[in-house]
């Protein structure tokens, strides 16, 4: 198909689809294409915490101002998105008070609130930390849903004029004459060639950045560092926990809904598509959380999984086309001589909105534009729905008396909603699914649902492809986050899924 | 109480040690938490379902345990193991008989449209073992959340059919709900009727596993007779109606010659003396009460069951604490594909050729206790599929062995 745009986007992340809704409530039109679904790289993988800030208080006092500008922000315009736990910093024995203290005064210079509580104030809030603890300070934290998040901009966006791709490429970038023309573009389920025409690309690739300008002939010089995370099957404390000192692996467990996430490693990656959890992150993540919070030792586990944090290297930091230390903009007109051609990446999650608001700006900037970024007072459109999933179960208990047929038993999922979400959205993977329900995020992985997901596809004449082939896919894929994390239960369970798949059902690769 | 045998574990291997032991005339207890895989994934027979298509298991299990010279197989021969799979089929030929099929695997089809080989089917299943020849139409059950008729048909290239059950108003529709509507009379004759009127000229029909608990050959019979052609059942998800008729008809079995049933408690420990088990202590809330036998067999199968255990570091066995075959190091327990054979099934408690559990050097560790079923080291039953054939075989030939000495 051929298409015209004002504005390409390229990137469903948080970013790109942040500065989608950024350009539409300033009356400029989009198009934004993602080769997956919405938040499939780091946007989708990663701890869920709403940053306080107070983890940079320290270390990078303008990322910490960042951070609690845009808590503040969020919990403004995305309250439906988020949970406003509160979180702790903990010290422990080996940590010692002198880190605390200037984590203290570090705090009160950003403006982060930060209050230090007294033991009982503590063990009262989140009995399971650990009793030899030497001090807890108080902080804004909170958790995120951020596929929540993403869609209701996305969904926002929409209502104001912007454009959205799912599942589809860029395979070429037309370049002539140091303006970039358009691009050709791939739709990776039906296989249809789009020649797309635009007056302005915006890269928002994240960790795929330098792939995407090498595209265009451009490279730019990124290093990868895998974060790896594991999550327990019920929620383990109230508040996010910190550790109270100098940032490093294993120093945070945050809530999230029903469970907590265990978080994080940073290992440096050559590879953008191939990583997995290694035994050895789970061991040190186990290991460095439960000095914290003990009863992690004895916890099941449901799964690991892993991102990847798109960090510009230093050169390209330190360029004056660095707005933020944050994260790096870039504007090729003036790095490569290529007019139409804007480059957002590194951040985080937190930032999503401020990375948008500095890239449209520029945007508008280049463009010759007076419009001023609303994003910071406008609520997203689905603000008063509940978050919380104690909420959710409230909502779909009466269905439960009347013998509704339950499709997923760890999370309650009854046929007919799953039905309604197939039927109403414009799904076209088992990933826009799994997105978009609770299946598969429970106790079981899956191991039970996805079956009857598919049969309920087969019921609905909805369902295409071959089911045991994507049964089969589903099954390697779950394999990848379970593998390093099988023993005690967790391994019991495994027994029972394999003794169906490969057993009752021959199922083989 | 003091027994003769004492059977740790209530699965096949550990109801067919107490078959043996009954028959053989001795005083025997069972006792068990559950019912482990029996009742979650026992549906037909397998004794070793990966030979080759169309190899006569006369042939091919010898070479199998030519080749596996650590597999519980190996233990035993083709012989011995045969005279187990006869004994087992000679409780269930009047009222579930298996049947066996020229003496070789053969091909049934499953829930999610697949074939699978199994060795001894039973009855209920076996018109579906030549599906390829003639029509089928597959029938499953609306608000049946584990079985999918669309599904099963699509992948067997035939028609499926999707029948409401008015029964199941306002309450959830489990398989064991179905399974016991299925044995009323009145009930499977409305069900045939309906059958019968959607059917669009096909010779044959395939029904999820679910066709009665106590009499299935009844609820078959009937319905082959109301919708006039042949009807078969199909393996589905978990639980397993077929396995609840396989331990249900055997408990009764038992416990009429004599031998006594503890379902449903734990055993806490077991009281050793030297290389001696004296007796074992049993979890009756809130009472713990002790049980005492010249034998023990230590049939617990493996972590389903609770028979293995595993931490982040190792696998081991709770009860007797008795050394367990470990797959190499952690990092090695799993394979990189799901569909792999994973080095940790081949875990689990060494014995020598009369299933006496050694150590690795071959030591006899202790004196009156045997082993039986999957928690023998050296097989992966999901692989291989001879769960059932394990089981029976090496429950049959422990008892022998320990009460023959």
């Amino acid at each position: 198909m051929q298409m015209k745009t004002e504005v390409l986007i390229v990137g469903g992340g948080a970013t790109g689809v942040g500065i989608a809704r950024d350009l539409s409530l300033r009356g400029i039109p989009s198009l934004l294409i993602e080769k997956g679904d919405f938040t499939s790289g780091a946007s989708g993988r990663n701890h869920g915490l709403l940053h306080s800030g107070a983890r940079y208080a320290v270390s990078d006092p303008e990322a910490a101002t960042e951070c609690i500008s845009e808590n503040r922000i969020l919990k403004q315009i995305a309250p439906h998105c988020l949970e406003e736990t509160g979180g702790l910093f903990v010290s422990l024995p080996e940590d010692g008070l002198e880190f605390r203290d200037l984590f203290l005064t570090s705090c009160e210079k950003v403006d982060i609130p930060a209050t230090l509580l007294s033991r009982d104030e503590a063990l009262n809030l989140e009995p399971e930390l650990n009793p030899d603890f030497l001090s807890a300070v108080e902080v804004p934290d909170g958790s995120i849903d951020p596929f929540s998040l993403v869609v209701e901009n996305a969904r926002d966006a929409e209502k104001h004029g912007a454009r959205f791709l799912l599942h589809t490429e860029v395979r070429s970038i037309q370049v002539d004459k140091g303006k970039i023309l358009g691009v050709r573009a791939k739709d990776l389920l039906q296989g249809e060639e789009h020649i797309i025409d635009t007056r302005y690309l915006i890269n928002a690739t994240g960790a795929w950045a330098n792939q995407f300008l090498n595209l265009a002939g451009l490279r730019l010089d990124m290093a990868l560092s895998k974060g790896s995370m594991i999550i327990t099957n019920q929620r383990i404390t109230q508040r996010v926990i910190n550790r109270c000192r100098r940032p490093s692996d294993g120093d945070i467990l945050v809530p999230n809904g029903l469970v907590s996430i265990l978080g994080t490693t940073s290992i440096h990656l050559d590879d953008v598509e191939n990583f997995e959890v290694t035994r050895s992150e789970v061991s040190l993540l186990i290991k460095e959380i439960s000095r914290m919070v003990p009863v992690i030792k004895g916890t099941r586990f449901i799964r690991t999984y892993a991102g990847i944090r798109p960090l510009v290297l230093p050169e390209e930091k330190e360029d004056d086309r660095a707005i933020s230390r944050g994260f790096a903009l870039i504007d090729h007109e003036k790095r490569d001589g290529l007019k139409n051609l804007i480059t957002v990446t590194g951040g985080k999650l937190m930032t999503y909105r401020l990375m948008a608001e500095k890239t449209s700006d520029l945007l508008c900037q280049k463009m010759g534009i007076q419009a001023s970024c609303s994003t910071h007072r406008t609520p997203l459109s689905g603000k008063g729905k509940p978050f919380e999933l104690k909420e959710r179960l409230r909502e779909i208990r009466p269905a439960l008396g009347k013998g509704a047929e339950i499709i997923c038993d760890c999370e309650i999922v009854e046929r007919e909603e799953l039905e309604e979400s197939i039927k109403k959205g414009d799904l076209k993977d088992l990933q826009d699914i799994l997105h978009r329900t609770r299946l598969a995020k429970g106790t079981c992985q899956g191991g039970f649902c996805i079956y009857r997901l598919l049969g309920v596809l087969h019921d609905l004449k909805m369902s295409r492809g071959d089911p045991n082939s994507i049964l089969k896919g589903f099954l390697e894929e779950r394999w990848k986050g379970i593998r390093p994390i099988l023993w005690g239960t967790t391994l019991k369970e495994e027994e029972l899924i394999e003794s169906i798949y490969k057993g009752i059902f021959n199922l083989e690769p | 109480m003091h027994y003769d045998l004492i059977i740790i574990g209530l699965g096949l291997s550990g109801l067919m040690a107490a078959k043996k032991a009954v028959e053989m005339g001795k005083k025997t207890l069972i006792i068990g938490k559950g019912t482990g895989s029996l009742c979650l994934f026992s549906n037909t027979i397998d004794v070793l379902g990966n030979l080759p298509e169309g190899m006569k298991m006369a042939n091919g299990l010898p070479l199998w345990i030519k080749d596996h010279p650590e597999h519980p197989y190996s233990r035993l021969d083709w012989e011995k193991i045969e005279q187990a799979l006869s004994s087992f089929r000679s409780i269930f030929q009047s009222q579930y008989p298996f049947q066996l099929v020229d003496h070789e695997n053969c091909l049934i089809p499953t829930g999610a449209g697949t074939y699978r080989p199994a060795y001894l089917i039973p009855s209920t299943m076996i018109a579906g073992t030549s599906l390829k020849h003639g029509k089928v139409l597959i029938v499953g059950f609306k608000g049946f959340k584990d079985f999918y008729a669309d599904y099963t048909a699509g992948q067997l290239k035939c028609r499926g059919i999707v029948i409401p059950l008015s029964e199941f108003q306002g309450q959830e529709m489990i398989a064991t709900a179905i399974a016991r509507l299925m044995e009323r009379e009145s009930f499977r004759e409305a069900l045939g009727r309906e059958v019968k009127k959607q059917m669009d000229g096909e010779s044959r029909i395939g029904f999820p596993a679910l066709l009665g608990i106590r009499d299935p050959l009844s609820v078959k019979t009937d319905l082959e007779e109301t919708i006039g052609v042949e009807v078969f059942e199909i393996p589905i998800l978990p639980p397993s109606i077929p396995g609840m008729r396989i331990f249900r008809h055997f408990k009764e079995w038992l416990i009429q010659r004599g031998v006594t049933f503890l379902l449903g408690h734990s055993v806490l420990k077991a009281d050793l003396n030297g290389k001696r088990c004296e007796s074992i202590e049993v979890s009756h809330p809130p009472l713990s009460q002790s049980y005492s036998a010249d034998r023990f067999i230590l049939a617990t199968g493996r972590f389903i069951g609770g028979g293995l255990k595993a931490d982040e570091e190792k696998i081991f066995e709770p009860l007797f604490n008795l050394p367990v075959l470990q797959p190499g190091s952690r990092d090695h327990w799993f394979a990189n594909s799901f569909f792999n054979g994973h080095p940790i099934h081949q875990a689990g408690i060494l014995t020598d050729s009369s299933f006496r559990p050694v150590d690795q050097k071959g030591e006899q560790l202790l004196d009156n206790v045997w082993i039986a079923g999957s928690i023998l080291a050296g097989h992966d039953c999901i692989q291989e599929k001879s769960r059932e054939g394990i089981e029976i075989s090496t429950g049959y030939w422990a008892a022998k062995h320990a009460l023959g000495t």
